[in-house]
């Protein structure tokens, strides 16, 4: 295309782009005027007399054909120049940054991208010559910055991150007090730090200096696939089923099934599937595994490489995962003696990860206590402060009536969910939701299933068996994964004994996620499971009154592990993610050396609400033992969170612990990871970034080029504001495309005249 | 440190009184002539062998019963004849007064509209988690049975054993064994849990049996895995009718004391075995 403008209009697109349209007429331009006027007065005469033969119409159509002509005459006449700013010879620097990123050893579509770099701009290169002789040129390499080099022989092709702003900004710096024309940008368009473009781009805009690019490899790199994402859970427990939704994308691969696995330090943990969609667009997989190691782990999500892949170094993507190796504290507050307490006991008896504290209302004023940790726990039966609630990280309630708790108790309850971000699960049976007068009570709100009618009376007999089964969230769910030595879950649900329902919750909250449903005997559908979050917290309601039934029931044979597995996953989810009063988190929590990091940690009293004037500080223990501590501010945007930033050195697994104090009190402290080390970014969306790129050129007044286009940079450098130039006018009457527009109107006056039967 | 601790007293006047108030508690009290020694509303063996409730999720008593001939005594006799039946003895008189006392003094919500009579094989068994067998000294078992009980105890059942004194011991240990080969047999005293799971048992010196011919109770258990610090699977009234003072506790046959520390451990056994 840029051709064929060259070939019509004598210069490049650019060179218009980049210069003024003006008019030097050789003679004045009343006597232009006059001559044209006599010419139009002469051409025009034989069309304005009238004639038999011509219409009105081919009149005006032949006389303003020929007015056209003589306009293009008096345009040619008028002498058009375009004046344009070009260099002074060796007057001028040049910068030329090379990309030095591990992505330039990527061969696409033939060579490395490094060499075609080497080949256009090397000692020996016709381009660089060109350069040569109108600037003072200085190349750079650039990863993560800027590097004065010779030649581009010194260039490895091993830096591990792009940053383009700081390398942009580092040759400003170097070159900024010079002429500078230009610089001249060679990459694949990785810009994989945090650092924002736009300052440096302002800066290169204020100053003028355009910046020329040339991008280089496929933006489409076919039979490619790529792991994008891993979503995991910052915290799980150990022991627990971990679940992850994986995202991979790809070229060329749409149609096709492609496995995936995670591995922890090596070892397969999890195994799975995904099938790709269309071009363009990610397929997602989830992923179910255990969590076996306490501890920070190290997961890595590995697409194994496909037969013809060029890059393989994106088909793995690690992640960093707390896994907790203590015990989490439940309270499971029961109003009756019942089957469910004692084999949900038995489900969790072996999980040294969770400790379920039971408080069971054996009689009116009577209660039982289970597994409290020491003689005063629970002594005067159901927490009566926020204080002494909160210190549980989940809270069961099962049968037991709303009535039996003072108002505030329901509206703590409510808080234990929204403020301190707990985890509640209610249990169906005769005393509970609606049946139990929860309805209109602040646990209602709390609740993910919606609750009308008043307590149930001595008449009510509501009693459904329900056949249990997964909805598609529900089968994905983490809590959810109860099958077992290589069992197909769909048989496994299919199998189960129906459990039955006292309460008949049909309906779930606006955003709750409903992940079991019941089909009663009577073809209603009931909810059997559902979750929702509730503020910081997530609230879950499990209607049956006898899951017992999945241990007991004669179909169920003695060594089936479901009962134990649904119970302890589904507790081991409610309290997951139940955040101490003082914790830390990491963002991101993988990086690479020398990339600042994040960290957030959230500072609360014992009853939960955020302390704003804490002396927190955050202790970076490196993987050689050497620790830094950096004191944390508070953000001012929300009550109890304080930020810091740090910037790693060492290689390798990092602990952070953040400890919080107010007027010498400790308030906490928490642990958290964060690991450094190579992510690969280099190879992350590994086509060229063409968007982005343009965008880079187009901001700064440069040009886009590839390496088939960037034989034309010589010239196009050379037109530029920036720097010593000079003015330069260049004629514009002689374009082909004015002679070949004359030539057009002239040949359609006579074709037109020919077609009417004119001579 | 994990433990059990039991909030609030046990109401030892309630307690005393409970005995006496199920006169008024049992909705369809006798005539005074048929309250006297002797049978007043048990059901022949055959009806009561097809009580049948409807599962409800409430706490439904089953008791199981056995119909193989059998060695009991030195000698072979049928198991379902008149007056050799010990697995229906007391019922249902038994299980109905022992569903009004705990309606009245638990949390728990029974069933009293029925209850069941089943053998240890039929699957419906497992619907009900906890098991009463009487006179045992009579109990025999199918392969068949024995392996569905087995699978019951394995999975979580919890047997409550009763009725029985001095010689059926060895036939009782012999059909145990035939349930859970490895089982050991091991007798309890006071500290177990089980004796204060509701009502806070002292002694276990009150409860002499008067059927039993003067024997001393004795409470014996068998354990998960034999693991005394895991959960009691069956619990063992030897030289003891528990089931005997449940039915007659409405009436002077039995001493109201011993009634008392009859119902006391019938619902310390439920409870126990609702959280256990």
């Amino acid at each position: 295309m840029d051709r064929v403008f060259e070939f019509l209009f004598k210069y490049r697109p650019v060179v218009f782009e980049r210069g003024d349209v003006s008019f030097q007429p050789p003679w004045p331009l009343w006597a232009l005027l006059l001559v044209v006027s006599i010419g139009a007065l002469i051409a025009l005469a034989p069309y304005a007399r009238a004639s038999a033969k011509l219409r009105l119409r081919d009149r005006v159509a032949l006389s303003a054909l020929r007015v056209l002509a003589l306009g293009v005459l008096l345009f040619c006449l008028a002498r058009p120049i375009l004046v344009v700013a070009v260099v002074v010879p060796q007057q001028n620097f040049l910068g030329i940054l090379v990309d030095n990123s591990q992505s330039m050893r990527i061969a696409d579509p033939d060579r490395p991208r490094g060499q075609i770099a080497t080949e256009l701009f090397g000692p020996e290169s016709p381009i660089v010559s060109a350069l040569s002789e109108r600037f003072k040129v200085r190349f750079f390499s650039f990863a993560d910055g800027a590097k004065r080099i010779g030649t581009l022989h010194e260039v490895a092709f091993d830096g591990r991150r792009t940053d383009l702003a700081r390398s942009l900004e580092d040759v400003k710096g170097e070159l900024g007090s010079l002429p500078l024309a230009g610089l001249i940008v060679v990459t694949d368009g990785g810009h994989n730090t945090a650092t924002p473009l736009d300052p440096a781009l302002l800066g290169l805009k204020a100053g003028k200096v355009p910046v020329h690019v040339v991008g280089l490899g496929q933006e489409r790199i076919d039979r490619e696939v790529e792991v994008l994402r891993a979503d995991v859970p910052t915290m799980v427990m150990a022991g627990s089923a971990v679940a992850v939704d994986v995202t991979v994308g790809h070229s060329g691969l749409a149609g096709q099934t492609v496995p995936i696995r995670v591995e922890d330090e090596g070892r397969i943990v999890g195994v799975g599937q995904v099938q790709l969609p269309r071009d363009g667009e990610a397929g997602t997989t989830r992923l179910n595994f255990t969590a076996e190691t306490g501890g920070a782990r190290r997961l890595r999500f590995v697409v194994p490489p496909l037969e013809g892949e060029k890059i393989v170094e994106n088909n793995s993507l690690d992640r960093v995962v707390e896994v907790q190796s203590g015990r989490q504290k439940i309270l499971y507050y029961e109003g009756e003696p019942r089957f469910e307490v004692k084999f949900l006991r038995r489900a969790i008896e072996g999980d040294e990860n969770l400790q379920v504290v039971v408080l069971l209302r054996t009689a009116q004023d009577k209660y039982l206590r289970l597994d409290v940790s020491d003689s005063t726990e629970l002594a005067s039966g159901f927490p009566g402060t926020r204080e002494e609630l909160f210190r549980y990280k989940g809270l069961v309630l099962g049968s037991i009536e709303a009535s039996s708790f003072p108002p505030d108790q329901l509206r703590m309850i409510s808080d234990f969910v929204s403020r301190r971000g707990g985890g509640l699960l209610v249990l169906g049976g005769r005393n509970a939701f609606a049946e139990g007068g929860y309805t209109g009570t602040p646990l209602a709100d709390a609740l993910p299933v919606v609750i009308e009618g008043p307590p149930r009376g001595e008449d009510y007999d509501f009693f459904d068996e329900v056949k249990v089964v997964p909805t598609p969230a529900g089968s994905a769910h983490p809590a959810l994964q109860l099958a077992r030595g290589g069992k197909d879950p769909a048989t496994l649900w299919d199998a189960l004994p129906q459990l039955s329902i006292l309460n008949p919750v049909t309906e779930v909250k606006p955003g709750a996620t409903l992940l079991l449903e019941g089909r009663g005997g009577r073809g209603d559908t009931y909810v059997v499971l559902a979750h929702h979050r509730f503020g910081r917290g997530k609230a879950l309601a499990l209607l049956p009154q006898d899951t017992w039934m999945w241990q007991m029931h004669a179909d169920v044979a003695p060594e089936d592990s479901t009962h134990e597995a649904l119970w302890q996953q589904l507790l081991r989810w409610v309290v997951s993610d139940v955040p101490d009063p003082v914790s830390i988190t990491a963002t991101p929590d993988r990086v690479e050396p020398g990339t600042p990091i994040t960290f957030v940690a959230q500072v609360a009293d014992s009853t939960f609400l955020g302390v704003n004037g804490a002396e927190v500080t955050a202790t970076v223990v490196a993987p050689s033992g050497a620790q830094e501590s950096i004191p944390m501010g508070w953000t001012v945007e929300r009550d109890g969170e304080y930020r810091a930033t740090f910037v790693p050195k060492e290689e390798g697994m990092h602990e952070v612990r953040v400890a919080a104090s107010r007027a010498g009190n400790s308030l906490g402290s928490g642990t958290t990871h964060m690991d450094a080390g190579d992510i690969g970014a280099e190879f992350r969306g590994p086509g060229m970034r063409a968007p982005l790129l343009r965008s880079l050129a187009e901001q700064t007044g440069g040009g886009f080029y590839t390496a088939e286009t960037a034989s034309r940079l010589p010239e196009d450098v050379s037109i530029t504001e920036a720097g010593a130039t000079v003015r330069e006018e260049r004629d514009l009457w002689d374009m082909p495309a004015l002679f070949l527009l004359l030539l057009g109107l002239i040949g359609g006056e006579w074709a037109y005249r020919k077609r009417r039967g004119l001579p | 440190m994990r433990k059990g601790v039991m909030l609030g007293t046990p109401g030892p006047v309630a307690a005393l009184l409970f005995g006496l108030l199920a006169l008024d508690w049992f909705p369809a009290a006798q005539p005074l002539a048929a309250q006297r020694f002797g049978r007043r509303d048990l059901m022949d063996p055959y009806e009561c062998a097809e009580l049948r409730a409807a599962y409800s999720g409430k706490f439904t008593f089953l008791r199981l019963y056995y119909s193989r001939p059998n060695r009991a005594g030195g000698y072979f006799r049928r198991g379902r004849g008149w007056g050799w039946d010990g697995w229906a003895h007391d019922c249902p008189v038994a299980e109905r007064h022992l569903m009004t006392i705990i309606e009245e003094l638990t949390s728990i919500a029974p069933n009293r509209d029925g209850s069941n009579s089943l053998a240890a094989d039929d699957p419906e068994i497992f619907k009900y988690p906890v098991a009463y067998i009487s006179e045992p000294g009579q109990w025999a078992l199918t392969d068949a049975e024995a392996l569905n009980l087995r699978k019951y105890l394995e999975k979580g059942g919890f047997l409550i054993v009763d009725d029985f004194n001095g010689r059926d011991w060895f036939n009782f240990e012999e059909i145990m064994l035939q349930v859970l080969p490895n089982a050991h047999i091991v007798r309890l005293d006071q500290s177990h849990e089980i004796f204060n799971s509701f009502f806070y048992i002292d002694s276990l010196d009150r409860l002499t049996d008067p059927t039993s011919y003067g024997l001393p109770s004795e409470f014996h258990g068998i354990f998960e895995d034999n693991d005394p610090s895991k959960r009691l699977m069956v619990i063992v009234n030897y030289n003891n009718d528990i089931g005997d003072a449940w039915e007659w506790s409405d009436t002077g046959y039995i001493p109201v004391d011993l009634t008392n520390e009859a119902y006391k451990l019938g619902i310390n056994y439920l409870v126990y075995s609702m959280t256990h």
